[in-house]
């Protein structure tokens, strides 16, 4: 028995799995989305990140493909429930992190894209420039990511399948 | 006489005829004066309309500069123009100086006339002594509601 499997918390008693699960499934779905569309476009990301002006230009490259890939990642990990308190972890920090970025933005009276979810601009004409409500939306998300991160699962789910037709 | 009085007549109302027709065009006239003057006006202060742009354009006798976000310019702009942010304009304005010598006419635009970026970047290149800089009012609004080329 590994040291994952044996520190599972997720039937806990408080808070019903079935909605970690639904978060988990909802937000892993949406970060597998978010991350990408901007793999698939890392340029136009990229210079959302330089607008932002709190990165060197020599590292903005590198962050966009980072946060794409980690998005993607951790996208995936929660929605197959694999090591998924680690990724929610992941963007738990993420989400610090847009929130500071885009809090310190407005502050500075800086006026543009979030660089957030394209797709919605793509849909539905929606704009997402930076603001309250991205903001807003990022401190939600945190929020709906902490159950999983606190009482998620972390193990390999094929692994306890096989475990259980073992036995 | 009888030809001296009727040439007279003649004249006469020739002269009353021109001043009909004068008076009959003066409004259109002075429409036109005034659209004329207020073009003037602008292309004094640096403001180009959309049929001088285009003028411009169709010449090759400028260059086009996007003084909006580079993620914007990126998405799309006037056909062949070169990004100039005026967010980012400190980082982007080396290479520019590299590819634009300081007599270029330069046309720079934004989304409309409500924006204020591509007069912040014409303000921002004549400091670092570009002289011929003009600002494309009507920006890419008009350029677009017009079909005129775009890429991006």
């Amino acid at each position: 028995m590994s040291l994952f499997e044996a520190k599972t918390p997720m039937p806990r008693i408080g808070f019903p799995s079935a909605l970690i699960t639904t978060l988990r499934l909802l937000l892993g779905a949406l970060f597998i989305m978010s991350g990408g569309e901007k793999l698939l476009d890392l340029k136009y990301f990229a210079l959302v990140i330089a607008e932002y002006q709190i990165l060197p230009s020599l590292l903005i490259p590198a962050v966009a493909l980072l946060v794409s890939l980690c998005e993607l990642l951790c996208g995936t990990m929660l929605l197959l429930d694999l090591f998924s308190r680690i990724g929610a972890s992941v963007m738990l920090c993420m989400m610090a992190i847009f929130i500071a970025a885009m809090a310190n933005n407005l502050m500075r009276g800086l006026d543009h894209d979030c660089g957030c979810f394209e797709f919605l601009t793509q849909w539905y004409g929606l704009k997402e420039e930076i603001g309250v409500g991205p903001i807003v939306r990022d401190i939600l998300f945190f929020i709906l990511l902490l159950p999983i991160a606190l009482l998620g699962s972390n193990r390999i789910p094929w692994k306890k399948h096989h475990r259980s037709n073992m036995e | 006489m009888l030809l001296s009085t009727m040439s007279g007549k003649l004249l006469r109302r020739t002269l009353v005829a021109s001043l009909l027709m004068l008076s009959c065009l003066s409004p259109a006239l002075a429409q036109l004066h005034a659209a004329a003057s207020v073009a003037l006006a602008k292309e004094e202060s640096g403001e180009l309309d959309l049929p001088a742009a285009k003028a411009h354009f169709d010449t090759h006798s400028a260059c086009f500069v996007d003084a909006r976000s580079e993620y914007s310019y990126y998405k799309s702009h006037i056909k062949g123009a070169l990004s100039l942010s005026d967010s980012r304009f400190d980082e982007q304005f080396p290479d520019f100086r590299q590819k634009i010598t300081i007599g270029t006419l330069i046309v720079v635009y934004c989304v409309g006339p409500g924006c204020p970026k591509a007069r912040n970047v014409a303000e921002k290149l004549k400091q670092n002594g570009y002289r011929n800089v003009k600002v494309f009012s009507g920006g890419l609004v008009d350029w677009s509601h017009a079909g005129f080329p775009m890429e991006g």
